[in-house]
């Protein structure tokens, strides 16, 4: 009992409460170096809404009861500093409140288009059955750095969590093995402008495309089979591709005769087991069948060489390429690294990697976020890696992605927790005043309408007046713009049941420090609390 | 009298020469023209003076004000002026180094501009966002500044269609209807249509721009640190207290007039950026000085309260680019001066206040070393000290309770660790710690003094190294630069002093 009034002692003092403030001060120090070098959200999940750091305000908080507790019963000369405390208590507690019952988040409204998902700040994994709706959704944990979850989820495993990544290149085996569908690593630079592009023809590979556009220059990846028909010698420009065999030809080989329609189109019929395909090369790829249907499934395509003459298109089949130059196709082949020239500009291309059997992915590596000017330049993406029926995939918040698995389709989201309004909410206008003579914003308006059971609402919301409506807070917090000329608005959407106690707290404090400093000093001076001050801790 | 008899025929010569010789730019009338820039209405002088004193960090060049030498600009593409009038103000070593300035070079802004293609490139290879990057597209902006200025877009005068105070069109356009080949004959008609818009646009629109050239001209700045300094040297000289004490309230009066007039001009509470924060500071700090001096009858209050407000506003007027006296637009957020004149200024009022607790602190340390002091004297100066204390950490408590309120209202949150607001709290803990620490014996009344000069370091952070440091963060209207070398020095110079004196103080 002796050891516990000692503890309580302990726990009230002064020392105690200067040890505790003195953490808080340079957790807090830490915090904001944090927040300036790595971002906001990893200052968050590092300091500000960890265990530790709640635990030394919750400590004061007892600390601060344990100090009032002990100078009881009320002593007049004491009353301020019984108020300053309340105050403080409240305040806590309040930020408890808060902290437990609050509502925090954001809703982005583009023009015109009602909306009533609020967008919260935690992180959840969510999987949608798309077949039957059904959604299940895990909370994923507030960590700055990568952690391994090893969470079941139905037939899904959660494996590592990155909060912050990037994505970094990497070439990786296909889980289905394809015959000839390369990627191609390429390297187009000239004396003032040099791009690095990778395509590819292996469906698993969807981040990449099989081609490009870069200024005017068109760029087309095909199978390497084809390459040949590029430099054969053929009257009518034209190549015959079986997607089969995977082998082309051209119409002289096969003695196929191109005839001309009465509105001047070409056109070629080609007899294969029993079945008539009909090309119009200078229209479609595809073949009309009899019925003059689009055989969308043919084994052959069509191409006609003629198409591409006229502007700048470049071919690439891996380590060949072709393009017409001076009224002629050209093919070449790649000799190691060394550059090719093109007839454009003073091009050049390199081919830097080759694969026939590995894809190229973007794979979510684990980054340290840097902050410069308030964007992040790194660790920009959070990622998770799934683990379905033995193969992995990963999950980005920018990217999720449809799997089966057991017959049922799966769709899989790295994405923020959100809450359904009772209500729509739709932005009619968003207006942006600025000052005169320049185009430095003056005002921020939303107008808003609210879609509720008692009929649509107006309402007119800017920088300082803030929108009520059952409870819920709307603020302007931000604005995009669409592209179309149009603005959008992001306003933050805010519950916070724990302020009418945070603001009796703020009162207390404020009343409470009046009175401590500057009325008992009329009664008492202030060498006497001191001394008075002093014994009471000892 | 010598002077005056050369320049008297120089006069009569001038004359001699017909009216023609009537110089349009060395005209004083034209200080006062309105012009509309930076979202609002002001005098050319203030405009004129600000922009090329960002350009090339001076306000005279050849013995030339800004006004007839910013005019003179505007006109080069028209009437060129014989010799080159401005040179580039360039700081960053790296920059002098690739454009290969010597000290003693006269670097031109055209020079400057056919460099361009060096600085693009040098720009590619700098870290965004680090100081050669903002160093570089401070001078690409120079140069485009300069070539708005001698295309004669950059000076806006009244157009003559006085729909809006947005009616106005730059003073190039003018140009078309004057003479060619005359740069006198054009002073004459640019004159008169100037002067004739002018008076029809004061009549159409209230113009604050006429107040603000005859603020200007009254130099409150200097005068109140003239008056200050005076109010120091008749205070410490024991016998003419009397004349310290009316030199302290010209101070006050010269400093209020000083706000009256800024807010009159802006609109808004005197607390929106650094040069007025530093301005409100030393006013605050020297109002409640003579406050608490006044009550308690002690007149270090008085010497403390001057003291800090002298170094104040000599920063205000020697700091250079650091503090910018420029009156600008406001962020859409902050322009509620509810708020602003509450939660500001209660904030910056509290750093006043512990700002003098911080002057009295580094006078003991320095009485300790230097001079001698006994244990009476320090409990005498640490109860002074714990006043400014008191009401500083009161002030500053309710600021940030107050800021909670109002972001809760403009943000919906109280409070949400943004680096401003946490660092305010940071300084209220150090300095709760110190007033919790006086009740132990862990802070003792000689300990009271370094820890008090140490603490107010957390008050330079969140003032200064917030926007200079950390630079990030909601708060981050009003942030400017250069001002890392600053703090850098405050620091260094308080640690160095603390370490010299402190040792001797303890043992005393």
């Amino acid at each position: 009992m002796k050891s516990f009034t000692k503890i309580e002692k302990y726990i009230g003092s002064l020392k105690f409460a200067i040890i505790l403030i003195s953490l808080f001060t340079i957790a807090m120090i830490i915090g904001t170096f944090f927040e300036s070098y790595y971002g906001t959200d990893f200052a968050n999940r590092t300091v500000y809404k960890t265990v530790p750091f709640m635990l030394i305000q919750f400590m004061m908080g007892i600390s601060i009861l344990y100090a009032a507790y002990l100078r009881l019963p009320p002593k007049k000369r004491l009353y301020g500093f019984y108020t300053i405390h309340a105050g403080l208590i409240l305040i806590i507690g309040g930020s408890v409140v808060t902290y437990i019952a609050g509502i925090d988040g954001n809703i982005t409204l583009p023009p015109l288009s009602p909306k009533r998902e609020i967008k919260l700040n935690e992180d959840i994994f969510k999987v949608t059955n798309l077949d039957t709706k059904e959604v299940t959704t895990y909370d994923l944990p507030n960590t700055a750095f990568e952690k391994v979850l090893n969470a079941k989820n139905g037939d899904l495993t959660l494996e590592n969590y990155l909060p912050y990544s990037d994505k970094t290149l990497k070439w990786v085996q296909p889980s289905n093995k394809i015959e000839k569908h390369n990627s191609s690593q390429y390297f187009l630079s000239n004396d003032n402008v040099s791009e690095k592009f990778i395509l590819s023809l292996h469906p698993e590979a969807f981040e990449f495309k099989s081609n490009l556009k870069l200024g005017p220059l068109n760029i087309h990846y095909l199978p390497t089979a084809i390459a040949p028909c590029f430099g054969k010698k053929s009257e009518s420009k034209i190549i015959l591709w079986d997607s089969v065999h995977k082998n082309c030809f051209t119409p002289e080989e096969q003695k196929l005769k191109i005839q001309t329609t009465e509105t001047g189109k070409r056109f070629l019929v080609l007899k294969s087991n029993q079945t008539l395909y009909s090309f119009f090369p200078e229209l479609s790829p595809f073949p009309l069948d009899k019925d003059l249907n689009v055989m969308k499934d043919s084994p052959f395509r069509i191409f006609s060489k003629k198409v591409f003459e006229k502007d700048p298109n470049l071919f690439l089949f891996g380590e060949k390429v072709a393009y017409f130059s001076e009224d002629r196709w050209v093919v070449e082949e790649f000799d190691g690294r060394t550059p090719l020239p093109l007839p454009w500009m003073g091009f050049e291309i390199i081919l830097t990697q080759h694969e026939e059997s590995k894809i190229p992915a973007y794979v979510p590596v684990y980054n340290m976020p840097i902050q410069k000017n308030n964007k992040l330049i790194a660790g920009t993406n959070k990622a998770i890696k799934v683990n379905a029926l033995r193969k992995k995939y990963w999950i980005r918040d920018d990217q999720s992605i449809t799997l089966r698995v057991r017959g049922e389709k799966l769709k899989l989201e790295l994405e923020k927790k959100s809450l359904r309004l009772p209500y729509e909410v739709s932005l009619t206008r968003f207006k942006m005043d600025t000052d005169p003579g320049t185009n430095s914003p003056a005002s921020y308006e939303s107008f808003i309408q609210l879609f509720t059971k008692e009929g649509p609402s107006d309402h007119h919301l800017f920088m300082n007046n803030p929108l009520k409506y059952e409870g819920l807070t709307f603020y302007q917090a931000s604005y995009f713009d669409t592209g179309q000329g149009q603005y959008g608005s992001v306003l933050s959407v805010n519950y916070d049941p724990g302020r009418p106690i945070k603001y009796l707290g703020s009162l207390l404090l404020t009343l409470g420090s009046f009175w401590h400093f500057y009325l008992r000093r009329k009664k008492t001076s202030k060498k006497e609390i001191n001394s008075k001050a002093i014994k009471v801790t000892a | 009298m010598k002077y005056k008899i050369p320049s008297f025929i120089f006069l009569l010569l001038a004359l001699s020469f017909k009216s023609n010789a009537f110089d349009f730019c060395n005209n004083r009338g034209i200080e006062k023209h309105t012009v509309l820039q930076n979202g609002r209405l002001k005098p050319l002088k203030v405009h004129a003076t600000e922009t090329l004193k960002y350009l090339t960090g001076k306000s005279k060049f050849n013995g030339i004000n800004a006004v007839t030498t910013y005019c003179r600009l505007s006109f080069s593409n028209f009437y060129p002026p014989k010799e080159t009038l401005i040179f580039p103000l360039i700081e960053h070593v790296t920059i002098k180094e690739k454009l290969e300035i010597l000290p003693t070079d006269k670097f031109t802004f055209e020079e400057l501009e056919e460099n361009r293609s060096t600085l693009m490139l040098l720009k590619k290879d700098a870290v965004e966002g680090g100081s050669l990057d903002k160093a570089i597209n401070k001078i690409l902006n120079y140069i485009r500044i300069y070539r708005d200025i001698t295309s004669g877009n950059n000076w806006t005068v009244p157009a003559t269609s006085y729909g809006s105070i947005e009616d106005m069109e730059p003073i190039s356009n003018l140009f078309n209807v004057t003479p060619k080949d005359s740069y006198a004959r054009a002073s004459d008609i640019l004159n008169s249509e100037l002067n004739a818009r002018q008076i029809k646009f004061n009549q159409n629109f209230p113009n604050k721009a006429e107040f603000e050239f005859f603020y200007t001209n009254l130099k409150l700045p200097l005068l109140s640190m003239l008056l200050t300094l005076l109010a120091i040297a008749f205070l410490v000289a024991r016998k003419t207290i009397t004349v310290g004490l009316i030199f302290t309230a010209l101070t006050v009066t010269a400093q209020t007039l000083l706000l009256i007039f800024r807010v009159y001009i802006s609109e808004r509470a005197p607390v929106t950026n650094m040069y007025e924060t530093v301005l409100f500071s030393g006013y605050a700090g020297l109002l409640m000085a003579v406050v608490i001096g006044h009550f308690k009858k002690e007149k270090m209050f008085l010497l403390i309260g001057l003291g800090y407000n002298l170094l104040s506003i000599f920063m205000l007027n020697f700091s250079g680019g650091m503090l910018s006296a420029s009156i600008g637009p406001l962020v859409p957020v902050l322009r509620d001066n509810f708020w602003l004149s509450t939660h500001v200024t209660s904030i910056i009022a509290s750093y006043g206040a512990l700002a003098l607790s911080w002057v009295m602190a580094n006078i003991v340390l320095v009485k300790s070393r230097f001079s001698t002091i006994d244990n009476k004297e320090i409990n005498h100066y640490s109860d002074i000290m714990y006043s400014c204390l008191k009401y500083g950490v009161s002030l500053l408590a309710g600021g940030i309770i107050l800021g909670g309120v109002w972001a809760d209202y403009s943000w919906g949150r109280f409070w949400g660790w943004d680096p401003k607001e946490t660092w305010s709290l940071i300084v209220l803990c150090i300095y709760m710690i110190i007033l919790h620490g006086r009740y132990t014996n862990w802070i003792t009344n000689k300990r009271f003094v370094p820890f008090t000069a140490v603490a107010f370091l957390s008050v330079m952070m969140a003032w200064f190294g917030v926007n200079y440091i950390l630079a990030s963060g909601l708060h981050s209207y009003g942030f400017s630069e250069g001002g890392a070398i600053f703090l850098g020095i405050f620091f260094s110079a308080q640690l160095i002093l603390l370490a010299v004196t402190t040792p001797k103080l303890l043992k005393a």
